[in-house]
């Protein structure tokens, strides 16, 4: 994907709004309605938000459909993001999960997961930087996961990836919930210092 | 396991569950005595924000492109969603003002309301609360992916907009500055394909000069949309000409 097609009239954006700090900005010219920057922040935010709800939803047509209620929730609601509280990358993740988890916990949905398999669909070419940071990313998130001991691990990735609540994940790991609790929480502190996450 | 200690939560144990809350894995009451204790205890919260940018590192991971097409559906969709204005009082919330948590169906029937309702610079928060107690059969016509809209002026005056979606069998129909009928007349919607016209349903009465969106489903592939003056109770077919007749 090359980068976003912004008009020049905004100085203050850089030319490839790659890091956070851009994204932080495009939100702002968002929130003002301004549709060139929204158009900015979907190249931004497409592949992460989609790639997210597909490994909690799995369902293609389904994904789809939450993707398109995440981002247009994100034009609706720009104004409501406050830097001061998270990076904008957290809060448009934020809303995807909750949607994906919405969706895979209502019943229906519950049941089509269960019965449907997943179909394989194609991928649309992808620019080579991008491609690589993403590899990147991914390197490291696998290390800082092998970092972690397997129940932690497997606390963190059934919750996160899976959607499952945390009792679900002891049911699934025949593991008390108080032990859980506290997987969950001491793997996400391994994780958050391995990869240098401040906040 | 101690079922009882789980849901009888101290205050204690809630600071524990910050890595669950962070990861979306709490729910029911657990979740709203979380949420009630997070914004009363400022270490939980910052544990929750440095959790949910971890999170954000595992999801940015599984980063996957979307069809393409999703690009040009989401940035008409945005052209004709109003949005959300800023939070400019302090108010004490119930659930964190950084993350408004709506369920699907309630943010997809605020957009609805701005869609559906034609709402340009006149949107209150009544006319949206009105709007979210619509059905989730709204809601689904205007997340559906094919959902398209259309806004046509009537021969009486006044405009009628109309979002429909092939594939839900549905669509959801208001108006702004249709003319008021009198002796009970009313506007009655019709389905129309060659040349036969079924009934789809009669407009609420209109309030300010508008109509609250009707939901009207048995769309089928190649109707057009009608609107009539019709008696009052509407008739089985047609008396009069389409004050307006949208194709679809």
């Amino acid at each position: 994907m090359s980068a976003p097609d912004v008009p020049g009239s905004r100085p203050a954006l850089r030319p490839l709004p790659g890091r956070e700090e851009d994204l932080a900005e495009l939100l702002t010219l968002v929130a003002r309605g301004d549709e060139a920057a929204f158009e900015a922040a979907y190249d931004r935010l497409a592949r992460p938000v989609y790639g997210l709800i597909r490994k909690v939803v799995r369902d293609p047509a389904q994904s789809e459909e939450v993707a398109q209620e995440v981002l247009l929730e994100v034009w609706r609601s720009a104004s409501r993001f406050d830097a001061g509280r998270g990076s904008a990358m957290t809060w448009v993740m934020t809303i995807a999960h909750r949607r994906a988890i919405d969706r895979v916990r209502s019943a229906s949905a519950q049941t089509q997961r269960e019965h449907k398999v997943s179909t394989v669909v194609s991928v649309a070419p992808e620019g080579v930087a991008e491609t690589v940071e993403s590899r990147l990313d991914a390197e490291r998130v696998r290390r800082c996961l092998d970092s972690l001991t397997e129940l932690q691990r497997q606390s963190i990735t059934l919750a996160y990836y899976g959607g499952h609540t945390y009792p679900e994940v002891a049911s699934l790991l025949s593991t008390a919930l108080g032990t859980i609790k506290t997987r969950v929480r001491d793997g996400l502190i391994r994780m958050r210092d391995c990869m240098g996450v401040s906040w | 396991m101690k079922l009882g200690r789980h849901v009888k939560t101290g205050r204690h144990d809630l600071h524990g569950l910050t890595g669950a809350y962070a990861l979306d894995a709490l729910t029911g009451l657990e979740l709203d005595q979380f949420e009630h204790h997070l914004h009363r205890c400022p270490p939980c919260e910052n544990e929750v924000r440095g959790f949910r940018e971890t999170a954000t590192r595992l999801a940015l991971a599984v980063a996957a492109s979307p069809p393409p097409e999703l690009r040009e559906r989401v940035l008409t969709l945005a052209s004709l969603t109003r949005q959300l204005p800023p939070e400019v009082r302090e108010v004490p919330p119930a659930r964190s003002p950084w993350l408004p948590r709506m369920t699907a169906a309630v943010a997809a029937a605020a957009v609805a309301a701005a869609v559906a309702l034609g709402v340009v610079q006149s949107s209150t928060q009544q006319r949206l609360d009105q709007a979210q107690a619509e059905s989730r059969s709204v809601a689904a016509v205007l997340a559906a992916p094919d959902a398209h809209l259309a806004v046509h002026r009537t021969t009486a005056g006044g405009v009628a907009t109309v979002v429909a979606s092939p594939s839900r069998h549905a669509m959801i129909i208001s108006t702004a500055g249709l003319p008021a009928l009198s002796g009970g007349k009313v506007y009655e919607l019709w389905f129309v394909s060659g040349g036969t016209a079924r009934r789809a349903g009669l407009l609420p009465a209109p309030a300010s000069g508008r109509t609250a969106p009707l939901l009207a489903s048995g769309l089928a592939a190649g109707d057009a949309v009608a609107l009539t003056v019709e008696p009052a109770g509407g008739t089985s077919q047609p008396t009069t000409k389409p004050i307006v007749v949208v194709a679809l």
